[in-house]
């Protein structure tokens, strides 16, 4: 048994932990200015985190090692560009072929809306279109196990992206000149910049935990632990199977719908499998199997990466004397020996398979102290 | 428990290599109570400018936002050091009768567009008056957004996409366009006698496939025919696919603008497939490493470009290729990445938009961002590197002019200028 606080006391501080953020985020937001910096990673990390829990549904609670996430980021982000960008920038972006004329009375026939439902409408039809795709592709592709699934969905998402540059789609996707004047978080009123992305990140992880505690998340993890002995308990495999990665390409869409948003302009090239690789190192150094591990996974790797090892690409002398080393790119030397030595001591990732609880938080320090008693007591009685 | 001691020796031994460094994160991350308008200096500012500031401890801060690394490195540092030769020669600005010392603030972009928005912010975060960059169409286009966001002007040396600047007050730029280069390299093919013309663009890369595809166009219109138009790849190395096809179609004139790492294995393939047509690319291919890397097969290669050190009518040009020598033999480093001491347009054009930067700060009179702006927008600078530099209304550079480079015994030399009337 677990030890854990009762439930109204955890209920209470997680309340307490809600607003508090809330409220933080939103100050933050009216600080444009003098923080847009930690504005700016804030949303990198919590749309990676969404993608990065998606990619855990999948690989950490029903074992299918898909590495096909940035074709469905790919997918998400142009189809929420698309629908998103004003029709007033359509010839300026499409300066080459001009815009398909279907596409373009479409897009006449939504501009109606207002931004802010035009933009849910978006990132909606991205994770649909996404979800049709993962259903048709899974028929096949699900049928494989381990390495051989993750190679066939790292073709599909190669595929992806070589279909949006390809010149026969210019009057679509742009084809290689990528799509730009798509609205930013804050396009609906100046404010948002934090608490949309943070509210659509909110929603979707709470469906997916929602998910993982039902009858279908209990079947997820019986796949993961023994095909044969989950489908004589009469799970249907290929069903279940289909089903998280249907959801997962639905959540993953949704997410490079932000990151299009957040970006401001795409091109084919920002979905390389070098993205997939980002997520699927967040979810490693997080914690297979944990989705508080993913959120904190996108979280610590976005800002480390982005943040505190900047200062390592900037050249510095202390007293005349020149620190060697210091020069672009040696950020990401540091970054790749961090990743080492988490993989290398906590082979398990930051959270193994536990889920946040505040029990384990608030008792954290004691812990600590526990195990220093273990020691030896002469060293205690040293320091005293 | 060992491992545990390790773990946390580790840790302790990382947290004190970052205690040590934590002053150097306020060069670059300047606390958010300072001002935009003449924040002072922290104390151990930069070895950048390799002189001690001669004036005042005022401080105006230039933002340079250009890849070293990744795809477009290359380039990317000859701009920089172009830029960082500027801020050596000019390393005061007068504003009201004070004087401010410039310190530029780099940060690269490492030639990705998924990193450049983030790359973007933290120049903003460090409060730069104004930005230079970037090398690279894509990358310029993505902090482009941010930049008008905040309201920061931006002047990019030599990003030639016509999307940099459309739909954007706050960007700038000293070079010329796309469509102008397409047209340049097209007049001057057909000026040679090419009937038949090839175009291989490179898939998902928008400075590419919009040159390319301005060639296309301008070559149809001067009467020419293009007999194929093949695409490859971002990262592809192997071209003999395409090129069998281009040989099948027998062109006078290959037009293959990419990057510079794609750009030598593409040229000596062609040539190792007994193709004899001559190769013509744009403005990127100006790199010394491109023909250093193909050798002999880079005869004849035909290039646009912004800019030529030998151009002895422009006295600001002498100058400034005496002086940019000096400074590039002045530092092996430099010398090493630069390929040599010979003067790339784009450090050319770094200069030119640093020194536009300068006149602009002056103009304004202010250190403020939007002042710059409205001062870069009627401004008319004549002693531009490039050639006279003032900005039509999208806030691009208007020039006519651009000149043509041919490789001969593995160096670039000056061929003509072409100039095309509006």
């Amino acid at each position: 048994m677990k030890k854990n606080f009762p439930a109204s006391v955890r209920l209470t501080l997680s309340l307490i932990a809600a607003v508090g953020v809330f409220f933080l985020l939103f100050w933050l937001e009216g600080q444009r200015t003098e923080q847009g910096m930690l504005i700016s990673i804030l949303q990198k990390s919590v749309i990676l985190s969404i993608a990065a829990v998606s990619m855990n549904l999948l690989t950490g609670f029903t074992g299918l090692f898909s590495l096909g996430q940035a074709g469905f980021m790919a997918i998400g982000a142009y189809v929420t560009g698309l629908i998103a960008m004003p029709v007033s920038s359509v010839d300026n972006v499409f300066y080459v072929s001009g815009m398909a004329d279907g596409l373009r009375s479409f897009k006449e026939s939504l501009s109606v809306l207002p931004t802010p439902l035009l933009i849910t409408l978006a990132l909606l039809a991205g994770g649909l279109i996404a979800a049709i795709f993962a259903a048709l592709v899974g028929i096949p592709v699900l049928r494989l196990k381990s390495d051989y699934l993750a190679i066939a969905t790292l073709g599909f998402s190669e595929i992806v992206r070589a279909i949006i540059a390809a010149p026969q789609l210019d009057r679509i996707t742009n084809g290689s000149y990528g799509l730009k004047a798509i609205p930013g978080f804050d396009s609906g009123g100046g404010r948002g910049s934090l608490l949309i992305p943070f509210g659509v990140a909110v929603a979707c992880i709470t469906f997916i935990v929602l998910l993982i505690r039902s009858s279908y998340g209990r079947a997820f993890k019986a796949i993961r632990e023994d095909e044969i002995a989950a489908e004589a308990m009469g799970i249907g495999l290929f069903k279940h199977k289909q089903l998280a990665f249907i959801i997962s390409s639905f959540f993953t869409a949704i997410s490079g719908g932000l990151l299009a948003m957040f970006m401001r302009s795409i091109d084919a090239r920002a979905f390389q499998v070098t993205l997939t690789y980002d997520i699927l190192l967040i979810v490693v150094i997080g914690g297979i199997g944990s989705i508080t591990g993913s959120i904190v996974g996108a979280f610590l790797v976005t800002f480390a990466k982005e943040w505190w090892l900047r200062f390592f690409d900037q050249p510095l002398v202390i007293n005349g004397f020149k620190v060697p080393l210091l020069r672009t790119g040696f950020r990401m030397v540091v970054f790749s020996i961090f990743l080492m030595l988490i993989v290398l001591f906590y082979r398990k990732g930051l959270m193994g398979n536990r889920e946040f609880s505040w029990y384990r938080l608030l008792s954290w320090p004691a812990r600590i102290g526990r195990r220093k008693k273990s020691l030896p007591s002469g060293d205690e009685e040293a320091l005293k | 428990m060992k491992k545990q001691a390790l773990v946390l020796t580790l840790l302790l031994a990382l947290a004190l290599l970052l205690g040590a460094c934590g002053p150097a994160t306020t060069t670059t991350t300047a606390s958010p109570d300072e001002t935009p308008a003449g924040s002072t200096a922290p104390p151990d500012s930069q070895d950048k400018a390799t002189e001690p500031a001669p004036a005042g401890d005022k401080v105006i801060k230039i933002g340079v936002f250009q890849p070293t690394t990744g795809e477009n490195g290359g380039g990317g540092f000859q701009e920089l050091l172009g830029t960082r030769y500027g801020n050596e020669k000019i390393p005061t600005v007068e504003i009201n009768g004070e004087t401010y010392k410039i310190e530029l603030v780099e940060v690269d972009n490492k030639s990705d567009r998924t990193e450049a928005p983030i790359a973007a912010q933290s120049l903003i975060s460090s409060n730069v008056s104004v930005i230079i960059g970037s090398y690279g169409s894509a990358v310029s286009i993505a902090g482009g957004e941010i930049f008008k966001d905040a309201k920061v002007a931006a002047i990019a040396p030599s990003a030639t996409n016509p999307q940099v600047t459309r739909d954007n007050d706050f960007y700038f730029r000293v070079c010329f366009l796309d469509p102008f280069q397409g047209t340049v390299m097209a007049a001057f093919a057909r000026e040679e006698g090419a009937e038949k013309a090839a175009v291989i663009t490179q898939l998902g890369d928008d400075y590419s496939s919009g040159l390319g595809n301005f060639f296309l166009k301008a070559f149809k219109d001067a009467g020419g025919e293009i007999v194929a138009d093949e695409k490859f790849q971002t990262n592809q190395t192997d071209f003999k696919a395409i090129l069998t096809n281009v040989k099948a179609a027998e062109p006078d004139v290959i037009f293959a603008p990419s990057s510079i790492t794609t750009a030598p294995l593409l040229i000596q393939q062609a040539r190792e497939l007994g193709i004899e047509a001559k190769i013509m690319a744009g403005d990127t291919w100006e790199n010394q490493s491109i023909v250093d890397n193909a050798r002999e097969h880079a005869e004849g290669v035909s290039i646009s470009t912004f800019f030529d050190e030998n151009d002895v009518s422009n006295t600001a040009a002498k100058d400034f290729v005496v002086g940019f020598k000096e400074f590039l033999n002045g530092n092996p480093e430099y010398l090493s990445k630069n390929g040599g001491d010979g003067v790339a347009a784009v450090s050319a054009l770094g200069y030119d938009a640093y020194c536009v930067a300068v006149e602009a700060i002056k103009k304004a009179n202010s250190t403020d961002p939007v002042a710059i702006r409205d001062a870069l927008v009627t401004l008319d600078y004549a002693d531009g590197v490039t050639g006279a530099i003032s900005f039509d209304e999208n806030g691009d550079a208007k020039k006519d002019m651009a000149y043509i480079k041919v490789v001969e015994d593995g160096a670039f030399k000056f061929l003509k200028t072409v100039k095309v009337g509006d």
